[in-house]
């Protein structure tokens, strides 16, 4: 049979339970090689410590990939008036909205885990809350279309009647108000995941680089590393979610919405794969 | 206090320099057709509509611009280990990323354009002359604006993170704001000039888009003309508001209430752009009112 040829199945995006508990077990086995590493002094802190990092990236990594799911992403239909959503791919999206969380995050730092979360967070939102805003004016003065979802009757969460307000021939356009919010809830929760990531590993590797000999300011290679591990692990994430939506979704109310456990099922398999690796960094510098 | 003067006057000014990255990004994917539109651009000759416009999807924006923002900031930051001045360092680097942008956008055209033959579709030759350049022009000051945010980021306001991952982060929210703002504008409003203004484009006309000018074939430089009267400020605006806000938030409420009054701060401006949300989706709704039935 020939790619074109080929149907998606009836039951695409459904939640598979022996994928999933492989996937779990394959994870928790990372986790019991972290703590094992740690408990033989090859990782810095001990085994508790190894366990609690990675526990905690993985967290940050369900985290973005529950977000991603959120984040109204129409691609190329959206970029014609076709379909509802933010015309980019949906993992680009993510991660923009992400990345400009782990800037705030990076930022507050200083002040501790929850400022620096919670910071995160609210950087994240706040270029969602900036993006969806300018796609709607946009969308509403410059090419005189009002916002209208082609998924469900009536916007959830303000009553709008949505099908008389979808032009002729098209799925919607622009973002309607549950959209928006999504957006807003998809870059809050990838703000938050991404700085915890990064936070983890800033400590991780803060505790590890005097003991791999660095005598000097370290503090500026730890924050790099870091840095770069975050970002990295947020585009897998984004993309394992992006896969997991195919295409475009509306936000919260949007059918694939309902795929978001087998997204997460597969960043936690994922995260606890980089993450070790991320770990294991330190017995090579 | 004069810490927070300075922080001020540094973001008004990464505020300023990132409305130029904006509309200067999105004016650039615009004439050389990047973005989620070209898939139309792509699509056009396989619907038997042959056309003069560039064909550039080298990938997304947002990565496009990671690579190149993140190029110029690496290049930069090695000059300045180097010593050299500063603005040298920064001006040959952006350079150096415009050149790297010349060569993506050249052999992207060449190889997508190329695998559209068996379609009909010819390569240009002074189309790839007259508009790759005018590409890298754009590219250059959208990449020099964002190259001296980050610069101004890590050296004055003292952020954590290093140029080059500055880059990276700017550079993707660059590609992520430009295309996100600006696609639509491009993609329904000049691409599909043709259709009904104030509808969508019917998913039946995909591919049969504008190929003609006032006087012979329409020219991919026509374009940007077209999309910097409203996609390239909107753009500009977009990336303008999230550098400036970003920035604003943290210099001056950042040591009010142990590091808690810049979220305080975030929250707030989210909430108020909630409600402008929802007010321009009613004005829209109650202006332009249901679609009749056709």
């Amino acid at each position: 049979m020939s790619a074109i040829a080929a149907k998606p199945a009836a039951d695409a995006g459904a939640f598979r339970p022996v994928a999933s508990i492989i996937a779990i077990i394959l994870a928790i086995v990372l986790v019991v090689i972290a703590y094992f590493l740690g408990n033989f002094n090859l990782l810095p802190g001990g085994g508790v410590f190894a366990i609690k990092t990675l526990g905690l990236i993985i967290l940050g990594a369900a985290l973005i990939a529950f977000g991603v799911h959120f984040v109204p992403v129409g691609g190329a239909p959206a970029a014609m008036g076709q379909a509802p959503g933010i015309a980019t791919g949906v993992a680009m999206l993510a991660t923009g909205a992400g990345l400009a969380g782990l800037f705030g995050g990076a930022w507050a730092a200083e002040f501790g885990l929850a400022v620096s979360l919670v910071g995160g967070a609210i950087g994240g939102g706040l270029m969602m809350a900036i993006t969806c805003l300018m796609v709607n004016m946009s969308y509403v003065f410059g090419m005189g279309i009002p916002p209208a979802s082609g998924k469900v009757e009536k916007d959830p969460l303000t009553g709008y009647t949505q099908p008389e307000f979808k032009s002729q021939g098209t799925e919607g356009h622009g973002l309607p108000f549950i959209s928006y919010v999504g957006g807003v809830i998809g870059g809050l929760l990838g703000g938050l995941g991404g700085t915890l990531i990064y936070y983890e590993l800033l400590e991780f590797y803060n505790a590890a680089l005097p003991g791999a000999g660095f005598i000097f300011d370290f503090v500026p290679l730890s924050v790099g590393i870091a840095g770069i591990v975050a970002v990295g692990m947020f585009l897998v994430i984004a993309v394992l979610s992006a896969y997991n939506i195919t295409g475009t979704i509306e936000g919260p109310h949007d059918p694939k919405f309902k795929r978001f456990p087998r997204a997460i099922v597969a960043a936690i398999l994922a995260s606890a794969a980089c993450g070790l690796v991320a770990m294991l960094v330190v017995m090579i510098l | 206090m004069q810490e927070i003067i300075i922080g001020i006057g540094v973001t008004a000014l990464a505020g300023a320099l990132a409305a130029v990255a904006g509309a200067a990004e999105d004016t650039e994917s615009n004439i050389g057709s990047q973005g989620d539109p070209n898939s139309q651009v792509q699509l056009a000759p396989q619907m038997g509509y042959t056309h003069r416009i560039y064909n550039k999807a080298v990938s997304g924006e947002p990565p496009a611009y990671t690579l190149w923002v993140t190029l110029a900031c690496g290049v930069a930051w090695a000059f300045l280990m180097m010593g050299m001045n500063a603005i040298l360092a920064i001006v040959l680097a952006s350079a150096l990323a415009t050149f790297v942008q010349g060569v993506y956008a050249t052999t992207a055209y060449l190889g997508r354009t190329a695998s559209l033959s068996k379609f009909g579709q010819p390569v240009f030759i002074d189309v790839l002359k007259s508009v790759t350049s005018v590409t890298m022009g754009h590219a250059f000051v959208a990449i020099i604006a964002t190259v001296v945010i980050c610069y101004l980021i890590a050296t004055i306001i003292g952020h954590p993170f290093s140029l080059p991952l500055l880059g990276i982060v700017w550079g993707l929210a660059l590609g992520a704001a430009g295309s996100a703002t600006g696609n639509p504008y491009y993609g329904k409003e000049r691409q599909y000039q043709n259709q009904k203004f104030g509808a969508g484009v019917p998913i039946s006309a995909s591919g049969n888009i504008v190929r003609y000018a006032e006087a012979g074939q329409r020219s991919s430089i026509d374009n940007g003309f077209f999309t910097s009267k409203f996609g390239g400020p909107a753009s500009g605006l977009c990336f303008g508001l999230i550098v400036f806000l970003e920035l604003w938030r943290t210099i001056l409420f950042e040591d009010a209430l142990g590091g808690w009054g810049a979220i305080i701060a975030g929250a707030v401006i989210i909430v108020i752009f909630l409600i402008i949300d929802r007010c321009v989706e009613s004005w829209a709704r109650k202006n332009y009112g249901p679609y009749t039935e056709a």
